[in-house]
């Protein structure tokens, strides 16, 4: 296995804290990777120096070996990395199905002047739109959908530009046990097709179950790695969550 | 029935054409120029302020900078305005990018406060670079070469020309993946900026393309008012009035501005007649602008939609219900199970995890 994004020694200070504080993590090629650590202890924080969202104090990013610290984050969607937020973030006014097609791998000027959506762009929205049981809802503004549907929208339309790494943040977070399920199962499928996943998340059962490798971050930096049955036991982990 | 409906803006256009034949007075020449200039330009404000979101109060900077243009190359070098107009626009859009490119690093008032400041700089500069402007009493153009009986319609079937233009730019635009990318901007800026879309050099793009048929419609006005002065050119109302007739029709869509330059100019002229040559009508253009603000706030067209959608679909027809009952069906299966632990693991940390949930 090989990595396919790893960090090196990332630093981000907010003030007179540290957030992220010298971490370096690997995400492996094909595998689905849990990040966990208490609150506040530096999950998003990570996401966001990974997606170009804030800028490290020091250390970098790679993507494939190559460099992505400075690159800006409209790009990375272009080299395969792409991301949904703790907070399901939509364009609440624009369609279903457009939400679908703005995240469409594109670069270049005469795409610009193009149609909004290209009739194989929408053959293959309307397919993922089906595979999370929203295709009857396409023409309906994105505000109008449940919470759940929300983020199951948010998921789908990160798959339109076929990435090859999805950072998750709490994909489970305030949905129902049958919508957990559901998730699960389509990031299990995904990973099948060869989509690798890192994953913050705050519900131990489903990070247990469904990721292969686990990350545990204390205060930004990482305490502990390896399998989640070894995560599960591990004193150092324990005494984090717990306290002294 | 939907593709007669379709064709509608061509008996409006058909009325548009014989109007200055039925009204032959000058004063509704002037009027009819003045709805359709308004009615370019508020489609070309909407194409950065509505679709975009980046409400710019300095258009007037293009407005008056298009004007002086136009004006200069007529005095200067001869050119004529009715062909020059166009052709200086496109300088226009180009300093419209230069400045695009620093104002749009703001977002929010601080762009809209950057923007007066640009028109208040292009005003300083109108007023004192006298060599080139004349400073503060303006620059007079050659009158049009036609007769003086109808002196204001070939400009009203001019801008005419230019309206249609400009509908028709800014429903491409709408329709294109370039406005795709608008529209997704207007909701979630870092959303957008996430998922790809390049929205710095959108914006910039925008906001060129916004201030083109406004310099454009600057350079006519010149050549139509024969006289331009810095006051009168790089007058912060223009804008102003560019704003509310686009929120009065609606913003962020194709036909809005038209519909407000063709409500709201006719209007503030029935205004004016009213008050005399006080400035109270700009009072009372304010009290429109709250009472838009106040029980209009999406402006007319959204509001006709959105009440249409509203009885066309049931309230309950497209709620999480439905799909949720679908989904189970489909994954009948897998609903079953309650999520199960793996493994055992201290139960502690689920509990004391489970709070965000």
């Amino acid at each position: 296995m090989t990595p396919l994004l790893h960090t090196e020694n990332l630093v981000r200070r907010f003030g007179g804290i540290t957030a992220v504080n010298d971490c370096s993590i690997i995400v492996e090629e094909g595998s689905i990777t849990g990040l966990i650590g208490p609150n506040g202890s530096g999950k998003t924080t990570l996401f966001n120096l990974i997606t170009s969202i804030y800028k490290p104090d020091s250390g970098n990013v790679y993507l494939r070996q190559k460099k992505i610290t400075q690159v800006p984050s409209h790009q990375l969607c272009h080299q395969g990395l792409s991301r949904t937020f703790q907070i399901t973030r939509l364009f609440w006014d624009l369609s279903v199905l457009e939400n679908m097609i703005v995240p469409v791998r594109q670069v270049g000027f005469r795409s610009l002047l193009g149609p909004g959506m290209h009739r194989y762009e929408e053959v293959r929205a309307l397919d993922l739109l089906e595979r999370v049981g929203l295709e009857h809802l396409k023409n309906q503004p994105a505000r109008k959908l449940s919470f759940g549907q929300q983020k199951l929208l948010e998921f789908a339309a990160i798959l339109m530009s076929e990435p090859d790494l999805v950072l998750l943040d709490e994909p489970a977070g305030g949905v129902n046990p049958t919508m957990i399920r559901f998730i699960m199962d389509l990031i299990r499928s995904l990973n099948q097709e060869g989509v690798t996943f890192l994953v913050v998340e705050h519900n131990m059962s489903v990070v247990m179950e469904l990721c292969d490798h686990i990350l545990v971050l204390d205060q930004g930096q990482k305490i502990a790695e390896g399998p989640p049955h070894i995560i599960q036991s591990d004193p150092i982990v324990l005494e984090a969550y717990l306290g002294d | 029935m939907g593709r007669i409906i379709r064709w509608w803006p061509l008996p409006v256009l058909i009325l548009l054409l014989i109007y200055p034949w039925v009204y032959r007075e000058p004063y509704f020449h002037v009027l009819g120029f003045n709805v359709l200039l308004f009615a370019t330009m508020a489609t070309s404000w909407n194409i950065m302020g509505g679709y975009t979101g980046y409400k710019s109060l300095g258009h007037s900077a293009f407005f008056g900078l298009g004007a002086y243009l136009v004006a200069i190359a007529a005095n200067q070098l001869g050119w004529n305005p009715l062909w020059s107009s166009p052709i200086l626009a496109l300088v226009v859009t180009l300093v419209a990018f230069g400045l695009g490119w620093i104002m749009v690093r703001t977002s929010g008032s601080a762009f809209v406060i950057a923007t007066i400041a640009m028109l208040l700089i292009f005003r300083l500069l109108a007023l004192n670079l006298r060599g080139i402007t004349n400073g503060a009493p303006g620059l007079s153009q050659p009158l049009p070469p036609w007769t003086p009986e109808f002196s204001r319609m070939p400009f009203y079937y001019y801008m005419l020309i230019w309206l249609i233009i400009a509908v028709a730019t800014s429903a491409y635009i709408r329709h294109s993946r370039f406005g795709l990318g608008l529209l997704a901007m207007h909701d979630d800026e870092g959303k957008a900026e996430m998922v790809g879309v390049h929205t710095t050099l959108y914006k910039v793009l925008a906001f060129g393309v916004s201030a083109y048929f406004v310099g454009l419609g600057g350079g006519v006005w010149s050549y139509f008012s024969t006289h331009i002065s810095p006051v009168f050119a790089f007058d912060i109302i223009v804008g102003v009035e560019m704003i509310l007739m686009t929120m009065l029709g609606g913003l962020g869509t194709v036909w809005g501005p038209v519909l407000g330059a063709f409500i709201f100019i006719p209007a503030s002229d029935l205004i004016l007649f009213q008050f005399g040559s006080t400035t109270i009508h700009l009072a009372i253009l304010g009290g429109l602008m709250i009472f838009i603000l106040l029980f209009l706030p999406r402006g007319i067209l959204p509001t006709i939609s959105h009440w249409l959608e509203e009885r066309r679909t049931p309230r309950t027809a497209h709620t999480g219900a439905r799909s949720m009952a679908e989904m189970q069906d489909k994954r009948s299966a897998a609903v079953t199970s309650e999520i199960k632990p793996a493994g055992d693991y201290d139960p502690v940390i689920i509990n004391n995890k489970q709070e965000t949930l």
